[in-house]
C-alpha cells in the first residue's frame, strides 16, 4: 500500500541528496526541461500569429522546434561534456585552490617546485580522484565548495555555447532547409492543379527560379 | 549481441554522459601539462568561485543566458544568408522579442517560486513566534541530515521544479503572447517591408 506521506519524505530526501551537493546537474537538467517546454510554446505563438506571413511561418516554425531539439541535444552533449571536464579538472587534482594543493601535497601527490607544483612522471590523472583518498575528509569542505564553483561556472560557460552559438547557427541551417523544400512543395502543387492554358507567368517563374536548390537564383 | 543489447537498454541521457565522460577523459590526459599544476590563488577569483558554487540559482543563470543571448543570437541571424531578407528581418525581430519574453518572465518566476519554496523550507530554530502558517513552515524540509549549502541548493532545486510546473502555463500564458506583441511592435518599428501582392 503506498503512504503519500511516505513518498513525499522520500522524494524530498532524494532531491536533498542527489542535488544539494550538486547543483550544477540540477541546472543542466531542469534548464533541458526548461527550453523544452519554451520551444513548446514559441512554436504555438508563431502559429497562431496572424501577423507573421505564411512564407516566413514556414521558416520560423520549423526554427524553433529546431532550436527546440538542438537545443535538448546541445546541452546534455555539450554543457555536460564541459561540466564534466571542468569537474575531473578538480577531483583529478589538475586545478586547484591554494588548500587543496597544499593538501595534496601533504599527500604526497603533488611535488613543489620554485616554479609552482608539479606530479611525479608516471601519475595518471585519468585514474586518480581525490575523494577516494583515505584522508579525504581533511579537505572535504574545501574540496565540495571549490568544486560546485567551478562545475556551475563550467556549466554556465557550457550553456552560452550551447545555447546561443551553437543551436542558433544549427537551427538556422535546418530552418532555411525546410523552408527552401516546403516552398518547392507547395508551388509544385499550384503547378499542378492550374487550368489550361496551362503555363507559367513571369512572377511564378521568377518565384520557381528562385528556389531552385542547385546555386543562386541567377544560374538556372 | 550482447554489446547491441547493452546499447539499446540506455536511455538518450545515459549515452550523453557515456560520450562526454569519454571525451573527458580524452581531453584530461591532453589537458595542461605534468610540470605545472594551475592553481587558483587570486582571493577574490577564489571568493567568486565559491559565491557562483553557493548562491547562483537557476534565475540567476537564465538571467546570464539571457543577456548573452542578447548579445550572440540576432548577430547569428542577421548573417544567415540562406534566407531572403524579409525572413532574416522577421528571425532576427522574433530572436529579440523571443529572448526579452523568455528571460523576464523565465527569471522572475524561478525567483518567485525558490522564494516561495524558502518560505516553507524552515528549520526549527528558524521559526519564530510572530511567524504565521507556523506549522507548514517546515512542510517542505528535509528529514536527512544536511548542511546549509546543500539546504539552499535543495531550495533552489525544489523551487526550480515548483517554476517548471508553473512555467508549463505561463509560456503560454505569458510568454509566448508577450513574444508575439513584441515581434510585431519590432518588425514595426524597423518598417514593414513586406508587400502582400493579394
Amino acid at each position: 500500500m503506498l503512504n503519500p506521506s511516505k513518498l513525499f519524505e522520500n522524494f524530498k530526501n532524494t532531491i536533498l541528496t542527489k542535488y544539494g551537493p550538486n547543483p550544477a546537474k540540477m541546472l543542466i537538467y531542469t534548464g533541458v526541461l526548461g527550453w523544452f517546454l519554451s520551444s513548446a510554446a514559441q512554436v504555438v505563438a508563431i502559429a497562431v500569429n496572424d501577423k507573421i506571413p505564411k512564407e516566413q511561418k514556414m521558416f520560423l516554425i520549423p526554427q524553433e522546434i529546431g532550436d527546440g531539439a538542438i537545443n535538448v541535444v546541445s546541452f546534455f552533449l555539450v554543457t555536460t561534456a564541459i561540466k564534466n571536464f571542468a569537474s575531473r579538472l578538480v577531483s583529478s587534482g589538475k586545478l586547484a585552490s591554494p588548500k587543496i594543493r597544499q593538501y595534496l601535497t601533504d599527500s604526497g601527490i603533488n611535488i613543489k617546485t620554485k616554479k609552482g607544483w608539479k606530479v611525479l612522471p608516471n601519475f595518471d590523472f585519468s585514474k586518480f580522484d581525490i575523494k577516494n583518498m583515505t584522508n579525504f575528509d581533511l579537505i572535504k569542505d574545501e574540496y565540495n565548495s571549490f568544486k560546485n564553483g567551478i562545475d556551475v561556472i563550467a556549466m554556465t560557460a557550457g550553456s552560452i555555447l550551447s545555447c546561443n552559438i551553437i543551436t542558433p547557427i544549427l537551427r538556422n541551417k535546418y530552418a532555411a532547409k525546410r523552408q527552401q523544400k516546403t516552398l518547392a512543395e507547395m508551388n509544385k502543387v499550384n503547378m499542378d492543379r492550374m487550368q489550361y492554358p496551362r503555363g507559367i507567368s513571369m512572377d511564378t517563374y521568377r518565384n520557381q527560379a528562385a528556389l531552385k536548390y542547385s546555386g543562386s537564383p541567377l544560374k538556372i | 549481441m550482447a554489446s547491441i543489447n547493452s546499447i539499446t537498454s540506455l536511455s538518450i541521457p545515459q549515452v550523453c554522459e557515456n560520450v562526454s565522460r569519454k571525451f573527458t577523459r580524452a581531453a584530461l590526459n591532453a589537458a595542461g601539462s605534468r610540470e605545472k599544476l594551475p592553481t587558483i590563488s587570486n582571493p577574490k577569483v577564489l571568493g567568486a568561485v565559491d559565491w557562483i558554487g553557493k548562491k547562483l540559482s537557476s534565475a540567476e543563470n537564465r538571467l546570464i543566458l539571457g543577456a548573452s543571448a542578447l548579445l550572440s543570437q540576432p548577430f547569428i541571424d542577421a548573417s544567415n544568408k540562406d534566407v531572403d531578407s524579409e525572413t532574416r528581418r522577421y528571425s532576427i525581430c522574433r530572436t529579440i522579442a523571443k529572448i526579452i519574453a523568455g528571460t523576464a518572465t523565465g527569471y522572475t518566476i524561478r525567483k518567485l517560486c525558490i522564494k516561495s519554496i524558502d518560505a516553507f523550507t524552515k528549520s526549527v530554530n528558524e521559526i519564530k513566534p510572530d511567524m504565521k502558517f507556523k506549522k507548514l513552515r517546515t512542510l517542505l524540509t528535509p528529514t536527512l541530515k544536511y548542511t546549509a549549502d546543500e539546504l539552499s541548493q535543495y531550495k533552489n532545486t525544489l523551487g526550480t521544479i515548483l517554476a517548471l510546473g508553473v512555467m508549463v502555463f505561463t509560456n503560454f500564458l505569458i510568454d509566448a503572447p508577450l513574444t508575439k506583441a513584441l515581434t510585431n511592435w519590432f518588425a514595426k518599428l524597423g518598417g514593414n517591408h513586406n508587400v502582400k501582392s493579394e
